[in-house]
């Protein structure tokens, strides 16, 4: 009854093969590879199938790469048949075969007041009314922008835009105006959105699926972008002293994401507001996951460290496409029509987007916000690794705020080449595992994981007896 | 009662000086060197136009974003005056936060094309969101908007939903790149295809408006790789071609130019792209975010029967919510990953939210007459505009295709950006501040198209004609 069909992952298998679907209670073993798929017996499992999913997704195939809009969706890392979804509501997500798991992704992180809020979703059914988009200023791009410049501490100016991506290549030529310099320092396995010269070394989906570089991307693009380890002083002493006067930005995420979760250790983020500074150079924080996440003022809230430009995203569209960069008011008076640096957009600002993010934001404003996101990722993250060490794994990971991640290593994990370590084809069977037990998390060993205002301690406990049971039989 | 802030236009004087207020009075107002002429009509109705909240509200906005705005041409610089803050759209209406009243000829630049605020449109956005506004993963929406675009558009097998057409761009260069293996691409002066570095080189739309040579910050570098032709001009593409053997990987063009007001392709240059293009192996890509939907259900691209390899998307697909799309021949498209190497991400690309407005604005479109109406409607208002102008003695060319246009004020023809350049745009900006005051909102620049909706009626065609002749002949 449960057909499932398996796509290998890609780095584990020489020659990928599609397995053919089997009866639901039996174990499937596929070629040279290792992933064990253990249908659950109990009750509740017994009706697990991905039956639509499978049907929807190969017709996906033929319509848009992949089957998707956005890789990872594709779950090759992690293998096993991608998940449609239908709907989602406060930590829950319920795929077209009426599964019901409790999510850890979170939309990559927009849900941090829960998914489909009836407030939210009441105000966004109000504001349409007098219209979606005008392509003209409305009144909600001085209230959110209010809010976000009294919110965090880097920005007195902002410009919103559609995403994540399009706010990094904004602040990037923005920086790259300002100082008059063309160089970048970007860190590996971070990752800032796929303009050209970010593509070097990335994080998130790029790291996800093995690519080097990707095609497309001249040489002449990256040949400006320097890279170095997270958390790597003694390179960027280095990087700076070997293109003296020509480096205009350093560009991270200060928490990572998007290689897995990592933390700044103590000193590094300090010293890089230090150095840039003693080098004409900008600081930017790619704020775009842990904006109002770690803190209602984000990562540089949190860790009193203040950049001198800021990218934000997810969140600040509370479930709509937006993104924001912002900053130092003289900088951002640089930002066409103010001054000559060109962007634009023609739903950025638009009435809809402003009002969830509004929305939202003012929910988080609520007190007792980030203590409950403190607490319960606390119990979540500390439950998984506790159960995962007491059944023999190497496992490690940690927590900040709504934010998570777990390695299957020993860790600790400072950069991207400690985060590969991690054994990827655990991995992948602990997410098969846990999708079977009703609990979603990012299809990626290389993705943080997201935590909200809506997940219960119920939840928690729910995802770390599952967790239990399936490191055990790991 | 009226308090008009002037902030000259950058082009007409060589020291922009900013006045923050104006005497209330129903009077002219010369500033310094500029020869704007700021006229609050007399009329009944124009008595109580004041735009004090969007002076308020503007001035707030300074303070918070640059220029007191998320896309630059909404500023109004170039044609001067207090720009206009929204508090609401209605069909082919628009009322300000001071409560005037306008026909709306921009359309938020081109979505609106059903009009906007469709009630169906609203309903279905109500029901869809109750289930979420964003999943992160795939949903079976995604499917059926792709299927629509897929069948609607000739050059489509495939496609990839993006968040604007600026990333809608940026995804079909690197595909480009990446398919053919070269790096060059020509692009047309004027043209503008988002803010990616290597097209910020001779763009139109805000570029053109902020008469801005190349953005700073942009490495040369990004734009080394960038050629660049007038459009319709075939001899310098042919030219660029055999300079550049082999390395050019895609000519990207409007197929109907709408970022420096509103050109059209000679009869010939399609097919000559068409041509030169496959002559070369280079892709041809038609950036039809403007277009699409527009001038026909399958595009420009339907419209003058010339099928491209690639294509950009945008505005009309998402309905009034940010999406963007490329797509195009199989082969290509499936180099993107994670079917291939070329990499593209987007978190809120294909949400729920913006799928439904897209599949419920395509299904309208679809009905039939729609094409035909958008045709009628704007035919009669350019002509009528053009037919105004030039009884009052104006020297004004201008055209349309179905439901975009677009005006220049000098004789024309107008065939590229140069052209377009010969416009008189201090006389453009009186028109467009005295039209304004009408109660008709037309793009506060010289160089962008127009655009109708279904919901412009006979009677919006005609108020407006009526405004220009008026307009025209105290101009």
């Amino acid at each position: 009854m449960a057909g499932i069909r398996l796509s290998l992952p890609s780095k584990l298998t020489q020659t990928p093969t599609n397995a053919v679907s089997r009866s639901a209670t039996s174990l499937t073993r596929c070629c040279a590879s290792s992933v064990k798929m253990t249908v659950s017996v109990d009750q509740k499992k017994k009706n697990f199938t991905l039956k639509k999913s499978e049907d929807a997704f190969n017709a996906a195939k033929e319509l848009m790469p992949g089957g998707v809009n956005s890789p990872v969706r594709a779950f090759k890392s992690v293998g096993g048949q991608p998940i449609i979804i239908d709907s989602v509501k406060g930590s829950h997500m319920r795929d077209i075969d009426g599964n019901d798991y409790i999510d850890y992704v979170g939309s990559w992180g927009p849900a941090i007041i829960g998914h489909a809020d009836d407030e939210v979703l009441a105000a966004l059914t109000e504001t349409m009314k007098k219209g979606t988009s005008f392509g003209a200023p409305c009144l909600l791009e001085n209230t959110l922008a209010e809010m976000v410049i009294s919110a965090v501490p880097s920005i007195e100016m902002v410009r919103f835009v559609n995403s994540g991506t399009e706010a990094c290549m904004g602040v990037l030529r923005l920086a790259r105006a300002y100082t008059n310099k063309q160089k970048i320092i970007k860190f590996e396995g971070c990752y800032h959105g796929h303009a050209d010269p970010f593509l070097v070394k990335a994080g998130s989906g790029v790291a996800t699926l093995g690519l080097p570089d990707s095609p497309g991307v001249p040489k002449a693009a990256t040949t400006d972008t320097l890279t170095s380890p997270y958390n790597d002083i003694e390179t960027i002493k280095e990087l700076f002293n070997t293109n003296k006067g020509e480096i205009a930005a350093v560009i991270l995420e200060p928490v990572v994401g998007n290689a897995g979760f990592i933390t700044p250790k103590p000193e590094f983020l300090s010293f890089l507001r230090e150095i840039t500074k003693e080098n004409d150079s900008l600081l930017i924080f790619d704020e775009v996951m842990t904006g109002f996440r770690l803190a209602y003022g984000g990562a540089q809230e949190y860790f009193g460290i203040t950049p001198d430009l800021t990218t934000l995203g997810k969140i600040i569209g509370g479930g709509l496409p937006v993104g924001a960069y912002g900053g130092r008011r003289d900088i951002m008076e640089m930002v066409a029509p103010a001054g000559p640096m060109y962007q634009a957009g023609t739903l950025s600002g638009n009435p809809l987007a402003m009002t969830a993010g509004i929305h939202t934001l003012k929910r988080l404003q609520g007190p007792g916000t980030y203590e409950r996101l403190d607490k319960v990722t606390n119990q979540l993250i500390n439950g998984i690794l506790k159960v995962g060490k007491k059944a023999g794994h190497a496992i490690c990971g940690g927590y900040i705020s709504g934010m998570f991640g777990f390695f299957f290593t020993d860790g600790p994990v400072y950069n991207f080449e400690d985060a590969k370590k991690s054994d990827t084809a655990k991995f992948a069977k602990f997410y098969r595992g846990m999708l079977e037990e009703g609990v979603y998390f990012a299809p990626s060993q290389f993705e943080a994981g997201f935590t909200s205002l809506a997940h219960t301690d119920q939840d928690i406990q729910q995802t770390i007896d599952a967790a239990e049971k399936v490191l055990r039989q790991l």
